[in-house]
């Protein structure tokens, strides 16, 4: 059965003339795997911390768990903030039990419950040590661990993979699969498209506080034409009359090492356009390639597209 | 509710748990018993000191000799008067006791009244070996022996080189490497440091001074008049004024001579004495005299202002620290993802409240634990004092207080605590607070002898000094008026401040950079939440 477990409707929060997020509607299936994408200061993490009832918004409505506030629900949910932290004196194995039994687990259940999650995800050699003695990458899988010891329905992750090697974030990605596997939603943000890409059943992309994007992943990938770039010595502007094709246009690149008198061709193709026809009739007009580059199109060049120029710009400023 | 409790104890349990707590608990009895043990024994660990008398005039060499040895023997006394109190065999109430009942207790209360007139006694009765056999059936049978203290006061016998009749002058130069330490003296078999010289020039007796001749004004040079007493060393100047009293009582002595006085009339007027009885109107008819108990409980309430004040000063670094670190290390997000503001700051309350009660319970167990195994007459007076204490009125109060001034400050250290990032930062916004925390300490002692004053009343109704001024002034029974209505605006501020409090935790702890101003704390203060 798929119900909704957190609803956002006309969300907005203002800080004096700043507006941090601006009327945002959204809505989260159960057992789902969400991501949050988006360029740095774009809103993600006030959006997080409004579902959280941490900060409140100054409009709209957030439904979560069937309920108004977090706080009614928040022994059901698990948050990993974007800045981690943890208390450096505490043993690894009591930090994770502490903030189960905030959510209400019993004191003998969160500590079984930590131990069971270190032996499972590589950590039981680190169980009695301090917080302090821990890498930066194994505190912030400790705080992973201590944000689901409890097995909340809803786990929110603001940035879990920031600062983690790839195997350790392979291992994350695993984790999720897992509360996935479980029934559990879990929401995460992130600015690495490829986890979003191979995790996520739908997305949200927000700039400047506003929705850009919601939907799947491969509603996403449609939003750009497909891309076909093309090399040889001829001019090729008569595939633009070509079926499927949307645009040809000419791209500058210089650098060593290419034959002299090259070209390099942009073509934007329809979604569902077979390629080998722009190369068949490259071979009938006797056009000779040296570079035929044919790909799908990624979830990062949908962020470069939708959100490209306005991050650009918002770094620089 | 349950969460604030999961948040205390994880508060307290990292208070306590960790090294430099202990360290810092037991650090302060510590102290105090090194303290209490060093000024205890100091006397006895002073080193023997050598001095050098020379005497042109012939006059004085004998009565400085005496005043020297009577001073050794009244050290002796003293010595035995402690130890005959240590070892009698009949201990109960020796300390407070004011009425003898034999012998030794006639001693003892002559010692207590007039030193002077005991010292006498005791020289004139044979001194040490008299008294250790008038007392021998009082002390108990595994009594130890008497130790006399070493003498603290030798005289050296000049060295062969020195003409002792030649100008003072020449007798300081030649003895200027010794009293520099350069040479040493020959005492018997050893080789000692010549500690001081005591040198009375032949012509000293025309510079003695009478109050006729002292109203014309003294000389321009009179730093060189008189004795000269040359020592390298300015602060021990029990020699020093041993020297000076006893010259002058010989002079004295001489005058009396010349005027034709009687000197044992005047040495009987001189110790005769009206003794002086405290009495305490609010105590029950026929037990009105003012016992030593009765004194200390008057002065108790500053020691328990002082109790309050040391332990807020701890519980405030915790506080700080704690929030602190939580606020910097982005902790206090996921807390706050779990438990609401309101239920973080309770919590920090009650954890760090709870080790400040476990700071004071392990003072008084080491102190307790102290005067157990180090009993000594000063320990065995402290259990008697501690015994009038913890049966007067005066621990509800302090209880009482302890609470209510723990909760008004905690509060308004937490609220800082929340809108810092750095401890650094903290420290700007603690400053006025700490002035403030300072004014009953400083006042405290004023406030003890007055306690019913108008300082003493005004400073009662602020509540930031109410803890500590109403605990000062327990002991006086203040008027009613002031005990009721001080403790409701106290406990109506305590209860505002904590509301406060929470709106500014609620808002400071997820903020970043600088500190409010002025105007956006206010803003934080009207603010129902972000």
């Amino acid at each position: 059965m798929s119900s909704t477990v957190l609803s956002l409707s006309n969300v907005s929060k203002r800080y004096g003339d700043f507006t941090a997020v601006n009327r945002i509607n959204l809505s989260i299936p159960k057992g789902s795997v969400y991501g949050f994408l988006g360029p740095n200061g774009a809103g993600k993490t006030t959006t997080i911390r409004m579902i959280l009832d941490i900060i409140r918004p100054d409009e709209g409505e957030i439904e979560v768990l069937g309920c108004k506030s977090a706080m009614q629900v928040r022994d059901r949910i698990g948050y990993l903030p974007e800045e981690k932290g943890l208390y450096k004196k505490m043993k690894v194995w009591a930090i994770i039990s502490y903030f189960a039994t905030l959510k209400g687990i019993h004191r003998k259940d969160a500590k079984l419950r930590a131990f069971e999650l270190l032996e499972q995800y590589g950590l039981k050699d680190f169980a009695n040590s301090t917080v302090e003695s821990l890498s930066k990458g194994m505190g912030q899988k400790v705080q992973v661990l201590s944000s689901i010891a409890h097995n909340p329905e809803l786990v929110i992750l603001d940035e879990p993979f920031s600062g983690l090697d790839p195997v350790n974030q392979e291992v994350l990605e695993q984790l999720i699969r897992d509360l996935k596997n479980n029934g559990q939603t879990v929401i995460f943000s992130t600015h690495i498209m490829q986890h979003a890409e191979r995790l996520c059943e739908r997305l949200l992309l927000i700039t400047q506080g506003s929705k850009v994007f919601d939907g799947t992943v491969d509603e996403a990938r449609a939003i750009i034409p497909r891309r076909v770039i093309l090399e040889c010595q001829n001019d090729v502007m008569a595939l633009a009359d070509l079926e499927g094709v949307l645009s040809v246009s000419e791209t500058f690149v210089g650098g060593e090492g290419r034959i002299p008198g090259t070209r390099q061709w942009e073509l934007y193709v329809k979604e569902h356009t077979n390629p080998q026809l722009i190369l068949q009739h490259c071979f009938q007009n006797g056009i000779s390639l040296s570079r035929f580059d044919f790909t799908q199109t990624s979830l990062h060049d949908v962020f470069v597209h939708l959100v490209g120029q306005e991050a650009r710009e918002h770094n620089f400023r | 509710m349950r969460v604030t409790l999961l948040i205390a104890w994880r508060e307290y349990l990292e208070n306590v748990k960790t090294k430099g707590f202990w360290i810092g608990v037991l650090l302060v009895p510590i102290v105090f018993f090194m303290i209490f043990h060093i000024s205890t024994r100091l006397a006895t660990a002073t080193p023997t000191r050598y001095y050098l008398l020379i005497d042109q005039t012939g006059q004085y060499a004998d009565s400085v000799e005496t005043a020297i040895r009577r001073e050794h023997q009244r050290r002796v006394m003293q010595d035995f008067m402690r130890y005959l109190q240590e070892n009698r065999s009949d201990t109960a109430n020796l300390a407070i006791s004011n009425e003898p009942a034999n012998q030794m207790d006639q001693l003892l209360d002559d010692f207590g009244n007039d030193e002077v007139a005991a010292l006498d006694d005791w020289l004139s009765n044979g001194g040490l070996a008299f008294a250790l056999q008038m007392a021998r059936p009082y002390l108990r049978p595994d009594t130890p022996d008497f130790e006399e203290p070493r003498q603290q006061f030798i005289a050296a016998v000049p060295p062969p080189e020195l003409d002792i009749t030649a100008p003072a002058e020449t007798i300081v130069e030649t003895l200027r490497p010794f009293l520099k330490g350069e040479k040493r003296l020959q005492v018997g078999d050893n080789n000692v440091s010549l500690f001081a010289l005591i040198l009375i020039p032949a012509e000293v007796n025309n510079d003695i001074v009478r109050p006729m001749a002292a109203m014309g004004g003294l000389p321009a040079d009179s730093g060189t008049r008189g004795v000269q007493y040359w020592a390298g060393n300015l602060t021990d100047t029990r020699l020093s004024n041993a020297i000076q009293t006893s010259i002058n009582n010989a002079i004295r002595q001489q005058e009396y001579i010349d005027r034709n006085i009687d000197v044992n009339a005047v040495r009987d007027v001189q110790r005769t004495r009206l003794p002086v009885s405290r009495m305490d109107p609010g105590k029950v008819a026929g037990d009105e005299q003012v016992s030593v108990a009765d004194t200390f409980r008057q002065w108790a309430p500053m020691g328990f202002v002082y109790l309050i004040f040391i332990s807020l000063m701890q519980s405030v670094q915790y506080l700080l620290s704690n929030t602190i670190e939580e606020k910097s290390n982005r902790i206090i997000e996921v807390l706050l993802a779990s438990v609401t503001p309101g239920e973080l700051m309770m919590g920090k309350l009650l954890g760090i409240g709870a080790t400040g009660i476990t700071t004071i319970l392990a003072w008084l167990a080491s102190f307790f634990a102290f005067i157990q195994l180090y009993q000594t007459i000063e320990t065995t007076m402290i259990v008697q004092i501690l015994d009038v204490l913890l049966g007067s009125d005066l621990i509800p109060y302090f209880v009482f207080y302890y609470l209510c001034c723990y909760t008004l400050y905690a509060g308004i250290f937490l609220a800082i605590g929340s809108l810092c990032n750095t401890l650094k930062e903290a420290q700007s916004l603690m400053m006025p607070l700490m002035m403030v925390m300072m004014v009953p300490i400083l006042t405290m002692s004023f406030i003890a002898q007055d306690p019913n004053g108008t300082m003493a009343r005004v400073m009662s109704w602020i509540p930031l000094f109410t803890p500590f001024t109403m605990m000062n002034r327990a002991a006086a029974q203040p008027p009613m008026i002031d005990v009721v209505g001080t403790t409701v605006l106290l406990v109506v501020t305590t209860i505002t401040v904590l509301w406060l409090s929470g709106r500014v935790f609620r808002q400071g702890i997820l903020r970043t950079g600088q500190p409010p101003r002025i105007i956006e704390l206010w803003r934080m203060l009207r603010r129902r939440s972000t």
